[in-house]
């Protein structure tokens, strides 16, 4: 009875394992299975690639929709913004337009970068707050920059110094990436705020005023040696006075009349972004203490200007009006033109305002800039709303570590989590990568008919020869091949070397000061480079039975090293990583050597322009990089002619090699 | 009837006894010392002493016996027991909240001004408890009677600096030599939990006396303020010193930022009584030779530039008043030479979390050379490469100024670095040292609740002893100063400001998920290898079904 | 490329590079030197010694007393000498992988030399942490010495350097079971003819013998110099108790940062002993082979290590060279590349995001060293898989290889 219900049961189990794992011998079954997969794999690889390759373009398309983002929330508890009582006056008002008056002065008679840093120390003084200036210059191969910074330190009741906060003020605005516009009422207003706050006992940090020269080359000068981070093309006279570890800053930048609107700069150089904390205690502070709108950069939001919103929301004129006015479309938009902006400041690594020069210090900062109209707002609202976030910031029992370091701030009130946003980029490098392992294979292997006896081994990988083999198996078979990878790797390390080479030529004085007339001829010395190979490598004396060709095993190796460095850079720096993946997806993905000459020697001449274009084409954002770098340490310049550059010139190479 | 006269008598006699012992072996004074300082603030230090006359600290051989009863009747009696408890010598413990601004403050009337709390005390060795015990009962019991949290001053902090911190009183002459303890703790806020129980050590509490004028709601409020427990042995007995100083700001005060002043206006109180059982109760006031001021009530004697109240001839309530009525608002002085022999900077460079660099900018304000001694007791948080080294005069390598003569280097998890050296300072001039550090990364249970925050260094101590003669003898070029400081009655400490280090922190909610993880890559890569040494390998036929054994490959 | 010509040439452009500014650089960089083989320490650790503070009385100084003596009398460490010694390491150590490989294949020279030779100097692995002045390059040239010796028989010189190699760093010490083995058999590739090993077990103890007598002779010496015994605790000591989490591409820093404190003593035995596991089996499975053992085991404490750095995962890579034999039979060659290709590009980004721009958390590195591991084990798994299968050689026909 029970034997015979124990046979039925072990019967039943023998036919599920033979259904499952298949009959005979455990090895071979095992084998086969592995096979079919692998073969599966195999034939729908291609579709995968462009799946993932369009599965990743059409998500960065969706980026902006309203669906992707969520809410903005404040993490950190100790912040507590705008639950405070603000006692910024009218006198204090009073006070910021007289040092208005005493600043235009200064203007009107065009004084010197010492006079001005000078008169500034003193009405610190005179308000009864240590103050010193501070010369600095620099050298770039683009000349010679050099002016005075004036900052004060008070040194806050009861606190032992070793916390500080920064309210920082530049000379120039940021207006126009600062075209030269003066910050005088930004300035006059951190000044009337120095003798405001040292009326009050509550603050737990020291206050450091800082009023730098220039746009960013000033607040350089003063955060570096605040640090002592020595910089080979600076001199900096050492600071006089110091105060502790600075966690937050503010700067305020106020260059017009009067302001409508109230905007929020956060990028950072090098793509750091500020811990979303103390952007989001800002907007609640604007919204709850002073009734101040509060837009992100200077992108005023459609929804409050119902008869422009189209306009304002940066949809061209093409599309129909049905569409223009459709609020969904708007919001769209609206979206897509915030991310633009700072994917265009993030992914170049800029900082968009003087706050981003303090992010490289760990120091999380933005910059309040009153939005020039023709009012209602003006020293009054700003006073409040910086006296309120200092208070927040004050608050902080630790540095900002709660909230995210990674999204995009798509409005005043929604974002993108990291999560929302990174698999566009990763997906396309997914791609690139399954892109290059085919290619890879493909190398390893090299269909061979007509086999009277197989000579050719197969090792473990045989396993490849019946999943590409199918039907046509009995004419022939697929054999290894050797995959010498010295030469492309030479190839690829000479290519980077080369970038390496032409960044060096773009920091040259010599190129920097005769810009327009050298762009071309190094733009066809280096393009020339791609062709380079051709002349090189005679094309391989052994057959490619034995051997796999040149442009396969560099396109797989390209493939695999472009989709490294994308996947890798889009946790650093988003932007620069789906723009990286933007120009490279589609052209690496392409890149194989035609059969015919002029037709290889086209495409090259293709590529070779997609690698170097930008130095004829963007004459003046080849300076700005450069002077970026040479002042800033911002990495952008280097990157693209160290990584990009020579990506798509390996790329070149593939194309102009014979297959 | 008789029995009822005896009683009578030996209550007389009882209490006549008391009454002699208390006025006989306890001694208590009392001193308020205002100073209005330059920059508008005004300086009040309150000052208790109480000597306990032909009283010697005791033995810690003696330890093991009983102790000879003590009978304190102004003397603090829960301070002296611990005293006798410990075998304490020699101790001074000192809760600041602030930064003393050297440079515009000057010296401080009491020395120990270093940010938080600090304890140091010297203890006679031998005996059955080693000093190390007694040192940590101490500690504790301190923090029992102070509300402070002194108990984590802990072998991770402690040190040992006997040259910095020389005994202010004197030593008894045991056999067995003193030793000294010294920990401090910026972190630590003092706040009216500790004020609280400090008044009680007050034979008139705060009831009467200038003790009446230590009202919390002001003297937390003002710019800098701490209080001290000086405890020292004299020839004489053993001292008990209570001191509260205090830097307030009387134009931040006001309403329309004048620096006028009065005990009204300051602490909110007046002084209405004297103390009944203090010897002497006097307020003192420093003027300024050099402004025109006006002081009300007429002080009961004027001596140079200081006047003096006596508030136990006084019957009605003194409330002392100085008024500038020449000046509208006050100017802050401009460009004014710093008040101090030497004015240090000390801070920690670069922003990275793995190391750094600690800076130290000190200026000799004096036209003539000092030496100073220097001392850093630093947790071993923070690990000096004391071969980076290094000190230069505007630029100019002058390593020569420096010789360390006593550095002992931290143990992680265990013992503090303790590094002295002595720098000697041409004459206004600034010497800039700098020296490399690392930062230790902690394990996770090491780091406080709020770990962003990072950790507070403990102050520097300078002190400049050796004051070398005026090369030129003309003290025009710095009015008074070399003159002033040039000959101190004895070396006085400078404490630095107090450095905040962020170290790294690992993710506290991780613990799990980093054992799990570790522990699959560990396992994953063990179990292939063990996979391969050990199964056999076989030669599959895919053609026929047959799977062909191939002995194991050796 | 002429080896005499080429060789020269890769050593005088690495002197060059150390003569620039990237030392300094480089200097305190955590994945290139661990507190045990930091230069700035030694460098403290010199100072200290010669201003007359016991340098083993604290926690910041971990090399080894020998290493103290050297650089405070004969050799002293500055700006100029430390590139030449460094240099002279990285060169020794590839001339020793060029004398194993020619012993190994029993011939005078071939064309392969200079590829062998270049496969150690051009290792980013190896020549970086050289260039950060990390006593982990006199390890690898003390390693690769000590197998030169016992490939070609001199068993004394061999049984020195490896004492020696103990001494420096103490997980070397399970390099001795190959080492041995390698000494009583011959050095020639046998991986795709194994034999099983004709035992000379008598000859045995005689070498442990002497192994021991130098390394206590060593002990002895550095006991001598430093008048005390704390130095054992603070040098071999930490790589048992690991006293200093300083981070490090290695497994052990995060897993004990965040151990609760009662476990501790258990997972350091744990992870101690897990070591030891390997020495034993990977010498009797490659018992015709003592180079691969070796080799293998290097990999082992590449991964495995308490204070590992980059150039212990390097030593491993580079001595790939000498296994031509394997290359058609790794497993997933490319996947291990790339592995490490990512490793490498993750660990130094990730460590900056942490530590210097403070976007990133302890988790990002902690991430970046798991796939370091898994890397150097893919690397591991392939070399043993190819040593074994190399031997059954190429299949006729529809076969195929499996394991059961």
């Amino acid at each position: 009875m029970a034997t015979a219900v124990r046979d039925k049961a072990s019967a039943v189990i023998g036919k599920l394992k033979s259904l499952i794992l298949g009959t005979g011998d455990r090895n071979i079954s095992r084998i086969r299975r592995r096979r079919k997969l692998t073969a599966l794999l195999w034939k729908s690889l291609p579709a995968l690639i462009v799946t993932l390759l369009s599965a990743g373009y059409f998500w960065m398309l969706a980026i902006p929709l309203p669906q992707l983002g969520q809410r903005t929330y404040i993490d950190e508890n100790a912040l507590q913004p705008g639950q405070v009582r603000t006692y910024w006056d009218w006198a204090d008002v009073h006070r910021a337009d007289q040092y208005l008056e005493g600043l235009e002065q200064l203007r009107g008679r065009n004084a010197s970068s010492d006079e001005i840093a000078q008169h500034i120390a003193t009405e610190f003084e005179k308000i009864g707050i240590p103050a010193s200036t501070q010369r600095y210059s620099f050298s770039t191969t683009a000349g010679v920059t050099n002016g005075t910074n004036a900052y004060a330190v008070r040194s806050s009741p009861r606190a032992s110094g070793a916390e500080a906060m920064v309210i920082s003020a530049s000379w120039i605005s940021r207006t126009g990436e600062g075209d030269g516009t003066l910050n005088l009422r930004g300035v006059s207003s951190v000044l009337a705020l120095a003798n405001f706050l040292k009326g009050y006992s509550l603050w737990a940090k020291d206050l450091v005023f800082v009023i730098s020269d220039g746009y960013l080359d000033g607040m350089q000068a003063w955060i570096t040696s605040y640090h002592g981070v020595p910089q080979s093309n600076m001199w900096a006279e050492p600071l006089e006075l110091s105060s502790g570890v600075v966690w937050t800053a503010l700067n305020i930048d106020y260059p017009g009349h009067s302001f409508s609107h109230l905007g929020v700069f956060f990028e950072g150089l090098n793509g750091r972004l500020p811990n979303q904390d103390l952007i989001n205690s800002l907007f609640v502070i604007t919204r709850h203490t002073a009734a101040v709108p509060v837009v992100v950069y200077d992108h005023m939001d459609p929804h409050e200007f119902p008869g422009i919103k189209a306009d304002l929301a940066g949809i061209p004129e093409w599309v129909p009006g049905s569409l223009r006015e459709n609020d969904d479309v708007v919001e769209y938009g609206y979206r897509a033109k915030n991310i633009l902006r700072h994917a265009n400041y993030q992914a170049r690594g800029q900082a968009s305002g003087v706050h981003g020069l303090l992010h490289q210090f760990r120091i999380d900062a933005i910059t309040l800039f009153a939005v020039p109209a023709a009012g209602p707002h003006g020293f009054h609202a700003i006073g409040r709303i910086v006296e309120s976030t200092l208070r927040t910031t004050n608050n902080l029992l630790e540095r900002l570590h709660a909230s995210f370091f990674f999204y995009f701030l798509v409005g005043t009130h929604t974002f993108l989590k990291v999560g929302m946003y990174l698999p566009s980029a990763v997906l396309i490098s997914t791609a690139l990568m399954f892109a290059g392992l085919r290619a890879w294979v493909e190398a390893g292997w090299v269909w061979e008919r007509a086999a009277p006896e197989p000579e050719a081994g197969a090792d473990d990988k045989a396993g490849t020869g019946e999943k590409k083999g199918g039907p046509d198996q009995l004419k022939g078979r697929w054999v290894t091949r050797r995959r010498p990878v010295l030469k492309p790797l030479g190839i690829m390390l000479a290519t980077h070397a080369a970038g390496a080479l032409l960044f060096f030529t773009i920091t040259q004085p010599w190129f920097v000061a005769h810009q327009e007339a050298y762009a071309v001829p190094v733009f066809a010395l280096f393009s020339a480079l791609s062709f380079a190979p051709l002349l090189l490598s005679p094309p391989s004396s052994s057959s490619p039975s034995a051997e796999a060709p040149l442009p396969l095993l560099l396109r797989a190796l390209t493939l695999c090293l472009a989709s490294t460095v994308t996947s890798i850079i889009s946790v650093l720096n988003f932007s620069l990583a789906a723009s990286l993946a933007l120009t490279l997806g589609i052209p690496l993905t392409l890149a194989a050597p035609a059969h015919s000459l002029p037709a290889r020697l086209g495409k090259g001449a293709l590529y070779a322009c997609l690698a170097l274009g930008w130095l004829v084409l963007a004459p003046g954002e080849v300076r700005r990089a450069v002077w970026n770098w040479e002042v800033l340490r911002v990495w952008f310049a280097p990157f693209v002619c160290v990584v990009y550059t020579p990506l798509m010139l390996q790329a070149a190479v593939v194309n102009v090699l014979p297959p | 009837m008789l029995s009822g006269w005896l009683f009578n008598v030996c209550f007389f006699l009882s209490v006549l006894a008391a009454r002699t012992v208390a006025l006989h072996a306890e001694q208590f004074d009392e001193e308020l010392t205002l100073r209005p300082l330059r920059d508008g603030k005004l300086a009040a230090r309150f000052s208790f002493t109480t000597l306990l006359k032909g009283v010697a600290p005791r033995n810690p051989e003696r330890l093991d016996e009983d102790d000879d009863s003590q009978h304190y009747t102004l003397f603090p009696l829960a301070l002296g027991q611990i005293l006798r408890e410990y075998a304490v010598t020699e101790m001074h413990l000192t809760l600041n909240a602030g930064n003393w601004a050297y440079d515009r403050w000057g010296y401080p009337d009491d020395l120990g001004v270093s940010t938080g709390a600090e304890l140091w005390a010297w203890m006679g060795e031998g005996g059955p408890v080693t000093v190390d015990d007694r040192w940590k009962g101490l500690r504790n019991a301190l923090a029992g009677l102070f509300c402070a949290s002194l108990g984590s001053l802990d072998e991770q902090r402690t040190t040992s600096p006997a040259l910095t911190f020389q005994p202010e009183g004197s030593l008894p002459r045991w056999n067995a030599s003193h030793q000294l303890r010294h920990a401090t703790l910026p972190s630590e806020h003092v706040c009216t939990e500790n004020l609280t129980p400090f008044l009680k050590l007050l034979p008139c509490k705060a009831r009467s006396g200038v003790a009446m004028l230590l009202n919390p709601h002001r003297l937390f409020d003002a710019d800098w303020h701490g209080l001290g427990v000086h405890v020292r042995y004299l020839d004489a007995g053993v001292e008990v010193r209570l001191a509260f100083q205090a830097v307030f700001d009387p134009v931040r005060l006001s309403s329309d930022k004048r620096r006028d002043w009065s005990l009204r206006s300051v602490f909110d109180r007046t002084i209405d009584r004297a103390c009944p059982v203090a010897r002497s109760s006097e307020v003192r006031v420093e003027l300024l030779p050099d402004s025109a001021y006006a002081i009300t009530p007429d002080p009961s004697e004027i001596d140079g530039n200081r006047a003096t109240y006596a508030v136990k001839d006084r019957t009605e309530p003194l409330d002392v008043a100085m008024r500038w009525p020449g000046e509208e608002a006050f100017q802050y002085p401009i460009e004014a030479a710093p008040l101090s022999p030497l004015s240090v900077r000390r801070t920690l460079k670069g922003s990275s979390q793995s190391d750094a660099q600690l800076s130290v900018v000190i200026r000799n304000n004096l036209p003539v050379q000092v030496r100073s001694s220097y001392l850093e007791t630093m947790p071993w948080l923070v690990e000096f490469y004391l071969h980076t080294l290094h000190a230069d005069i505007g630029g100019v390598p002058r390593d020569d100024l420096v010789s360390v003569i006593s550095y002992t280097a931290p143990v992680p998890h265990t013992r503090p670095t303790l590094f002295q050296a002595i720098l000697t300072l041409p004459p206004k001039t600034t010497l800039h040292l700098t020296m490399d550090v690392t930062k230790t990364f902690l394990r996770y249970t090491e780091h406080p609740p709020d770990a962003q925050r990072g950790w507070d260094l403990p102050p520097a101590v300078l002190i400049p002893f050796d004051f070398g003669e005026d090369p030129i003898q003309n003290h025009t070029t710095s009015p008074g100063t070399s003159a002033k400081y040039a000959r101190p009655a004895r070396p006085r400490r400078i404490y630095t400001s107090v450095l905040l280090v962020d170290l790294a922190t690992p993710d506290f909610s991780m613990p799990y998920n980093v054992i799990i993880m570790s522990c699959t890559l560990i396992a994953l890569i063990f179990g292939s290898v063990f996979n391969l040494l050990t199964r056999k390998f076989v030669l599959v036929r895919l053609d026929g079904d047959s799977a062909e054994q191939k002995p194991d490959v050796k | 490329m002429d080896f005499r010509l080429a060789f020269p040439a890769l050593v005088a452009g690495r002197l060059l590079l150390a003569y620039t500014s990237l030392p300094d650089v480089l200097k305190n960089d955590h994945q290139l030197s661990s507190p045990l083989t930091s230069y700035s320490r030694l460098q403290e650790g010199v100072y200290l010694f010669q201003q007359g503070f016991d340098p083993y009385s604290g926690g910041p100084f971990r090399h080894s007393p020998l290493l103290l003596s050297v650089f405070s009398t004969v050799f002293p460490l500055t700006r100029f000498t430390s590139p030449i010694l460094w240099t002279a390491c990285d060169a020794v150590a590839a001339w020793a992988l060029v004398r194993i490989w020619r012993a190994r294949q029993n011939i005078a020279g071939s064309m392969r030399d200079t590829l062998v030779a270049a496969s150690y100097l051009l290792n980013p692995y190896i020549f970086l942490p050289s260039l950060a002045f990390s006593t982990s390059s006199i390890e690898n040239a003390l390693c690769l010495t000590s197998l030169m010796f016992a490939c070609q028989g001199r068993s004394s010189a061999a049984l020195m350097a490896l004492a020696l190699l103990t001494h420096l760093s103490l997980p070397s010490i399970l390099l001795l079971f190959p080492v041995s083995l390698l000494l009583l058999t011959d050095p020639f590739s046998h991986l795709a003819f194994p034999r099983p090993f004709v035992a000379r077990i008598p000859s045995l103890p005689p070498l442990l013998a002497e192994f021991t007598a130098y390394f206590l002779g060593l002990c002895a010496a550095a006991t001598l110099l430093c008048g005390n015994t704390t130095w054992v605790e603070k040098t071999w000591g930490a790589f048992l108790l690991l006293p200093d989490l300083t981070p490090n591409p290695g497994l052990w820093w995060y897993f004990f940062t965040e151990m609760f404190d009662h476990f501790r003593p258990f997972f350091l035995m744990v992870f101690s002993v897990h070591l030891l596991i390997y020495a034993l089996p990977l010498c009797i499975k490659y018992q015709h082979d003592g180079v691969y053992a070796t080799y293998l085991l290097l990999g082992v404490l590449a991964t495995f290590k308490a204070y590992p750095t980059l150039s212990d995962p390097g030593l491993f890579l580079s001595m790939s060279a000498l296994f031509p034999e394997t290359y058609p039979y790794l497993r997933h060659p490319i996947v291990t590349t790339l592995l490490h290709l990512h490793a490498s590009l993750l660990l130094p980004l990730f460590h900056n995001l942490w530590l210097t721009q403070g976007t990133g958390n302890a988790n990002f590195f902690y991430a970046s060293t798991l796939v370091f591991g898994m890397a150097n084990g893919a690397a591991l798994l392939d070399a043993m898989w190819a040593g074994l299968r190399v031997a059954i050689g190429e299949m006729r026909g529809e076969c195929e290889v499996a394991q059961e």
